[in-house]
């Protein structure tokens, strides 16, 4: 009898507790179906978004589906990649383009799109290459890079914006100091430029030089100014001597300011490039102190403000972009980085210490309201940029938001010690933050943008229009162009290369130009030459010429890489290699050839045995 | 008056027919989403997909015809209709007339039978002359129908009449309603 109330808790414990677990579970469950159904975009069904996301040290842009998140393309731009056949051969002028720019690796940061009337057209996209001061321009009919510049005067391109609203440059931030001239080890001496370059011709129009280390980018929504976050206003060469200063600035340029000196000669001429001296050109250039060492800059879809980021100060710093005064400095968090908008007039920003996203009202903290922050939501982890969907263009979409994070840690299965970078999928068109979904990514997006697909697919072209000297089917050739020198011409097409030999000598350069002559969309085919150091890449329509040396004697099989067909495996061929001295003939290869039409012996009659 | 009508239209159908397709042929196939493939007979031969159709063609073994002679007779029997049907407008409405138009309007029936029945021939020589070496194996000879849809392999292939057909059939109708004897 005793034993019974005991009993009694007990079982009311158990069965409180399983109850409450299994309301939990349930809860949690359907909040994942709710974010699941958010980000499911079914077999065969498109993503609403393009993503845009720099691929970091894999010298890349990844295209990334939203809201799904899935992976749909990486576009090579600063370094060769065999399976697209980009930059892969001396005579592609992309390679020759990033050998004589600094090398065959870069590290990509922020992807800007060309704009037209403060919105993405689908032009252009421009990516930074920070190791080695380059700008590449994307294509956005094909997807690839055509053009990489190599800006002078500068070290370590880093920040970079396109001018609103009608892409008038493209701002490219000179983030390491140089001397102006020659070998001075002296810091104090060593200057950086901001640098405006012509979208179409890509060259370098005028740079404005900026003391200390010019960060991030952004410029105001009427093409007036470019503004700059700068750090190390100290000019310090180490960590230490770099945050001595209470506040650095952002640097403001006034764009037809700096127009006007050009066109009066005002600039002095370097590497066939004006610079121009603000101290000997006042009202070009505006430093507006903010806490030091800040990070990012972002300006108000609406154009009225541009938002620093404190970095090491927890505030982010409100100024006005028309008359450049700070209207005001609300605390958001430690370590803020980067902020992005919605449409309705939320301001977002990353906090790389709290690994946090914060929400808050622009309107509430410029009028010093004490309730700005509306929300806060976790990421994992320690965010860098972020970018919601069309925050850094006029019109904002409200709907999504990419949180770029540095660290996965736990977030997927483990991997060895390289472990993936993690983006993550916020939900942002309601009061609060919803975590929707995460996707990793080989390393390192730093920074992200976006198109709808609404607008950027009619744009795409599925196939290439074949340029002018195109070789065309029936007019193949294998011809000797000189003692040491031999042309092939050759088509692809389902399933065979034509012609499918040729024979060259030891010691020949081989020049071969190779057209893909389907004409309907994603029919690939690869050219691989064994021990050749050879594999390309021909979308349909695409001509691409290589020289090679023909190398050792030998026969060497061409294969297709991409696979094409059911006949795929047999799309194959022959380079024969005669050796340079004697008479030796390799066996009549002729005679080889062409066992269409016959019975060979030995196949069997049924069966593809594949 | 009303044959007379009737026939001159029946003749400006038939000549509309020598400028657009006759015959149309449909090819789709799962990997062709949103391309479905088109060839279009017409009176100088084959357009379309052609260069696609082809490259596809030699993994079944099918021909795919280049010369077709019959088009030149059918471009042939087309004009002559054109004249028969403008004369059978001209020749009033008389007994001697009537039987003109009578005779006119079988003659462009049995045309258009004769035009159909080379068709499915050929359909059919399509289906069954296939090359024995052809890399794929386990296809049956197949015949498509004149009008309507065949599977063969991954494909499914629509047979269709194109403008011209239907052009050709309106000026055979006219001709017809244009020869029954007029109420006295």
């Amino acid at each position: 009898m005793k034993r019974h109330p005991f009993l009694l808790v007990a079982a009311t414990v158990v069965v409180t507790l399983a109850t409450v677990h299994t309301m939990g579970c349930g809860a949690s469950r359907s909040l994942r179906s709710l974010a699941a159904e958010k980000v499911y975009v079914a077999p065969g069904e498109l993503d609403k978004y393009y993503a845009f996301l720099s691929g970091g040290q894999s010298g890349s842009v990844f295209v990334v589906g939203v809201p799904s998140g899935r992976l749909i393309r990486e576009i090579p731009v600063f370094e060769p990649r065999a399976a697209y056949g980009y930059a892969m051969n001396d005579n592609d002028p992309r390679r020759q383009e990033l050998v004589a720019t600094g090398g065959v690796w870069g590290d990509t940061h922020h992807p800007v799109l060309s704009e037209t009337d403060g919105m993405p057209d689908g032009k252009y996209l421009w990516i930074n290459d920070l190791a080695n001061g380059r700008l590449a321009r994307i294509r956005l009919d094909y997807f690839e890079a055509d053009r990489i510049l190599k800006l002078p005067n500068m070290q370590g391109a880093h920040g970079i914006a396109v001018v609103s609203p009608n892409t008038k440059y493209i701002v490219v931030n000179g983030e390491f100091e140089l001397p102006t001239d020659g070998l001075v080890t002296n810091p104090a001496a060593y200057t950086s430029v901001v640098s405006f370059v012509d979208p179409d011709a890509m060259q370098v129009k005028f740079q404005v030089r900026v003391n200390g280390n010019i960060d991030i980018a952004d410029t105001s929504k009427d093409g007036r100014y470019s503004f700059s976050t700068v750090y190390n206003l100290e000019q310090g060469r180490d960590m230490g001597s770099m945050i001595q200063y209470d506040r650095d600035a952002v640097a403001a340029i006034d764009i037809p300011a700096a127009e006007k000196a050009v066109a009066a000669g005002r600039g002095e001429m370097r590497n066939g490039v004006p610079i121009l001296d603000p101290e000997q050109n006042p009202g070009v250039l505006t430093l507006i102190p903010v806490p030091k060492n800040p990070h990012g800059i972002n300006v108000t879809p609406d154009g009225r403000y541009a938002i620093a980021a404190g970095k090491l100060s927890p505030t982010v710093t409100i100024i006005d972009a028309h008359t450049l005064k700070i209207v005001a400095e609300p605390e958001v968090g430690l370590g803020p980085l980067h902020t992005t908008f919605d449409d309705r007039g939320n301001a977002f920003t990353s906090l790389f210490l709290d690994s946090q996203v914060v929400k808050w009202n622009i309107d509430k903290a410029v009028k010093g309201a004490p309730d700005y922050i509306v929300d806060r939501i976790n990421v994992h982890y320690n965010i860098g940029h972020l970018q919601a969907v069309g925050g850094d263009h006029m019109h904002p979409a409200g709907d999504y938001l990419i949180a770029l994070n540095k660290l996965s840690k736990d977030m997927y299965v483990p991997v060895g010690p390289d472990l993936p970078e993690n983006q993550e999928i916020i939900d942002i068109s309601g009061e609060k933050m919803k975590m929707l979904a995460s996707f990793p990514t080989p390393p390192e997006p730093h920074d992200a943008t976006f198109m709808a697909v609404s607008v950027l697919k009619p744009l795409v072209h599925q196939t290439y229009t074949p340029v002018d000297d195109a070789v065309q089917a029936g007019k193949e050739r294998v011809v000797r162009t000189g003692p040491h020198a031999v042309a092939v011409d050759m088509t692809l097409i389902r399933s065979a290369y034509t012609p499918d030999s040729f024979q060259v000598r030891e010691g020949d350069q081989v020049t071969l130009k190779i057209t893909n002559v389907e004409t309907i969309r994603d029919m690939i085919h690869g050219f691989a030459l064994p021990d050749h150091n050879l594999n390309i890449a021909l979308a349909p329509g695409y001509t691409k010429t290589m020289t090679f040396d023909a190398g050792k004697p030998g026969v060497y099989w061409y294969y297709c890489t991409n696979f094409c067909s059911a006949l795929h495996l047999e799309m194959r061929g022959r380079m024969l290699v005669q050796p340079k001295e004697g008479t030796v003939t390799l066996t009549d290869w002729h005679a080889a050839e062409n066992v269409k039409g016959q019975v060979v012996p030995g196949v069997p009659s049924t069966g593809g045995g594949k | 008056m009303r044959a007379r009508v009737m026939y001159i239209a029946a003749a400006a159908f038939a000549a509309a027919a020598l400028v657009v397709p006759l015959w149309g042929f449909s090819m789709s196939a799962p990997q062709y989403p949103d391309e479905t493939l088109h060839l279009q007979v017409e009176r100088n031969g084959i357009v379309g997909d052609v260069h696609e159709i082809e490259t596809l063609q030699h993994y079944v073994g099918v021909h795919f015809p280049t010369e077709i002679p019959e088009l030149k007779w059918a471009t042939r029997a087309i004009v002559a209709s054109v004249g028969l049907l403008a004369l059978g407008a001209l020749v009033g409405s008389g007994a001697a007339a009537h039987v003109y138009r009578v005779l006119c309007a079988a003659a462009l029936v049995t045309f258009l039978l004769a035009s159909a029945g080379a068709v499915q021939a050929r359909l059919y020589q399509v289906g069954h002359d296939r090359d024995p070496h052809a890399p794929l194996r386990g296809m049956r000879d197949f015949t498509p129908p004149l009008v309507g849809p065949a599977r063969v392999g991954n494909f499914t292939v629509w047979s269709f009449p194109h403008a011209g057909a239907m052009m050709l059939l309106a000026a055979a109708a006219l001709s017809v309603a244009g020869s029954r004897k007029a109420r006295a």
